[in-house]
C-alpha cells in the first residue's frame, strides 16, 4: 500500500520491553487508528516509530510511500509528507515563545510552501486562533504558560503545517473539558478529512467511542484488535 | 538443610565477570562511544549538503545567536584572564631571572602566551562558558522531547542544533583567541614595561622578532581545531541524553571534562608538530 501509514515487520525493544515484535499493519489516507495499552506498554514509542522519529530495530515505516530518515526528516516534508504530533507534554522548544514556535516549521520550509513573512504570520496566528489562544499569550514563552496552553499551542504547531499524517499522544490528557473540548473538535475535524491519516494514542474509553474508529490494543509487543461502538 | 539466604553468595562471587571480559566490554563501549562521536559530526556536516534555502537562512540565525553569546558576552571575562595571565607570566619570568634581558622577555611573551596561553586559555574559556551551556541546553531539549518536536516538523536536528553550533564556536574561539593574544601580551607588555622599564625598547623588539609567519597557520590550526572539538564534543554529549532530566548534568559534566582532556592533547600535539617543522621556539 503505498497511500497511508504502511507498517512492516515493525521490532523495537527498549531493553526487556518490548514495544513491537515483528508488527505489520495499514491505515489507509484517511484513515484513523486508536492505540490503547496499559502505562508502559509502549503507546508513544509507537507513535514516534510510526512518524519516522525513532529508527525501528528492524522492518519498514513508510508514510504514502516514503521511508523516513531519522536524521533527515525535512526529506519527507520535500516528498509531500507533512507531519503533525501532539506530544504528551507539548513538546514546545522551550526558548521560544508561542508564536514563534508555531512559526518555526513554517520559516524552516517557507521555500518549499511558498510562504512569505507575512504569510507565516497569518497562518501561525490563525493556527493559534483555532486553539483559542489569547493574543496575550503569543509571545509568552513556554515555561509561563499552563499545562493546558502549552498543549494547545503544540496542537496550534502540528496543524500549522497543514498535515497530512497525525500523530496524537493522549491529547486530552490533564486537560480540563473546555480545553479538551477545543482539542476533541480538531481532533474530529482531522478524522474526517479524507486527506488526514491519523495514529491516536489514549486509554481515555469517552474520547475512543467518540472517535469511533479502528481500535488497537498494545500488548506486550503485539497489536491486538479491539471494537468501540462511534458515538455520535 | 534449608539455606538462610535467598542466595548462595559463593556463586555471586564465583559469576562475577573476568578481569578479560570487563576489559573487552570497556573497549567496546569505547568502540561504540567514538562511533556516536564521529556519526555526530559526520551527520551534522553532512547536513551542508541538504536542500532548503529557508532552512539555511533559519539555521544563519541560530549560528548567529549562538556566536553572540559564545563570542561576543564571552569578551569581558577574556579580557580580565589574558590580561592578568600575560602580566604574570612576565611578573614570575622577573622574579625567577631578574638578569633576563628586555629582547628575551618579549620572546617568551610571544613563545607562551601566543602560542600556548592564548589558544588553550580561551579553549578552557569557552568549554566552560559556552561548552557548559551548549551541551545542558540540548541535554535538556532531549529530555523534554523538544529534538523530537522539533523533527515532527520536518527540522533536521543536526542541521539546526548541532552545526550551527558547532560552526559558531569554532568562528567565536578564534575570534576570542586573537583578543586574547592582543590582550595578554599588552597586559605582559605593562607589566614588562613597569619591571624592566629600561629595557622597553629591547621588549618591544623581543616581541617583534619572535613573531614569524608560521604563527599564522599555528593560529588557525589551533583555533579551528579547539573550536571543533569544543563544539562538537558538547553537542554531542548533550544529545546523548536519553529521556531522563537526571542524566543531564553527568552527561553535560562528563562532556566537558572529555572536551578539555581533548583540547590539551589536541594542542600538545600542535605544538610538538609546530616545532618539529618549524624549529626553535625561540630564534637566535
Amino acid at each position: 500500500m503505498d497511500e497511508g501509514l504502511s507498517v512492516r515487520d515493525l521490532t523495537f525493544r527498549y531493553g526487556d520491553v518490548h514495544i513491537a515484535d515483528d508488527e505489520s499493519f495499514d491505515v489507509p489516507r484517511g484513515g484513523t487508528l486508536v492505540v490503547t495499552g496499559g502505562n508502559g506498554v509502549g503507546k508513544s514509542t509507537l507513535l514516534y516509530l510510526c512518524a519516522g522519529l525513532v529508527a525501528p530495530h528492524s522492518g519498514v515505516v513508510t508514510l504514502n510511500g516514503h521511508v523516513p530518515v531519522v536524521d533527515r526528516p525535512s526529506h519527507l516534508v520535500r516528498k509531500g509528507v507533512r507531519i503533525g504530533f501532539l506530544f504528551q507534554q507539548g513538546g514546545l522548544v522551550s526558548n521560544l515563545n508561542v508564536l514563534a514556535n508555531v512559526k518555526l516549521g513554517l520559516r524552516y520550509h517557507a521555500d518549499l510552501f511558498n510562504l512569505t513573512d507575512k504569510a507565516i504570520d497569518e497562518r501561525a496566528k490563525e493556527a493559534l486562533d483555532r486553539v483559542r489562544i489569547a493574543d496575550s499569550e503569543l509571545y509568552a514563552m513556554p515555561a509561563h504558560l499552563s499545562f493546558g496552553t502549552r498543549k494547545r499551542a503544540a496542537l496550534a504547531r502540528a496543524i500549522a503545517l497543514q498535515p497530512n499524517f497525525v500523530f496524537l499522544d493522549d491529547p486530552d490528557a490533564g486537560l480540563d473539558t473546555m480545553t479538551a473540548k477545543i482539542v476533541g473538535d480538531i481532533l474530529f475535524g482531522l478524522r474526517d478529512d479524507p486527506e488526514v491519516t491519523s495514529v491516536v494514542c489514549t486509554n481515555h474509553r469517552a474520547l475512543i467511542e467518540a472517535i469511533g474508529c479502528s481500535t488497537k490494543e498494545l500488548c506486550a509487543g503485539s497489536l491486538l484488535a479491539q471494537t468501540y461502538r462511534r458515538v455520535e | 538443610m534449608r539455606p538462610s539466604l535467598g542466595f548462595d553468595p559463593r556463586t555471586t562471587a564465583a559469576s562475577r565477570p573476568s578481569l578479560l571480559f570487563s576489559l573487552g566490554a570497556w573497549g567496546l563501549d569505547a568502540l561504540f562511544g567514538l562511533g556516536a562521536l564521529a556519526r555526530t559530526l559526520w551527520v551534522a556536516v553532512a547536513s551542508l549538503t541538504a536542500p532548503g534555502r529557508a532552512a539555511r537562512a533559519v539555521a544563519f540565525r541560530v549560528m548567529l545567536a549562538q556566536l553572540y553569546f559564545t563570542g561576543y558576552e564571552a569578551i569581558l571575562v577574556v579580557s580580565a584572564v589574558a590580561l592578568f595571565l600575560g602580566a604574570t607570566i612576565i611578573v614570575q619570568i622577573q622574579l625567577l631571572a631578574p638578569a633576563i634581558g628586555g629582547e628575551l622577555l618579549g620572546q617568551i611573551l610571544v613563545t607562551v602566551v601566543l602560542r600556548e596561553v592564548a589558544p588553550l586559555g580561551t579553549a578552557f574559556l569557552v568549554a566552560g562558558r559556552s561548552g557548559t551551556a551548549i551541551a545542558t541546553e540540548l541535554g535538556g531539549m532531549k529530555a523534554d522531547q523538544e529534538v523530537l518536536a522539533l523533527a515532527s516538523i520536518g527540522i533536521d536536528p543536526p542541521r539546526y542544533l548541532v552545526l550551527p553550533r558547532i560552526t559558531a564556536v569554532i568562528v567565536a574561539t578564534l575570534a576570542l583567541m586573537a583578543y586574547f593574544i592582543v590582550v595578554g601580551i599588552a597586559g605582559g607588555y605593562s607589566v614588562g614595561w613597569l619591571v624592566a622599564a629600561p629595557s622597553f625598547d629591547a621588549l618591544r623588539a623581543g616581541v617583534a622578532r619572535s613573531l614569524v609567519w608560521s604563527d599564522v597557520p599555528l593560529y588557525l590550526v589551533k583555533g579551528i581545531g579547539l573550536g571543533l572539538i569544543i563544539g562538537w564534543f558538547c553537542c554531542h554529549f548533550g544529545l546523548s541524553v536519553q529521556t531522563s532530566p537526571t542524566e543531564v548534568p553527568p552527561k553535560a559534566s562528563r562532556g566537558v571534562m572529555l572536551t578539555l582532556l581533548f583540547c590539551v592533547i589536541y594542542n600538545a600535539i600542535v605544538t610538538t608538530l609546530f616545532y618539529a617543522i618549524v624549529g626553535s621556539p625561540v630564534p637566535v
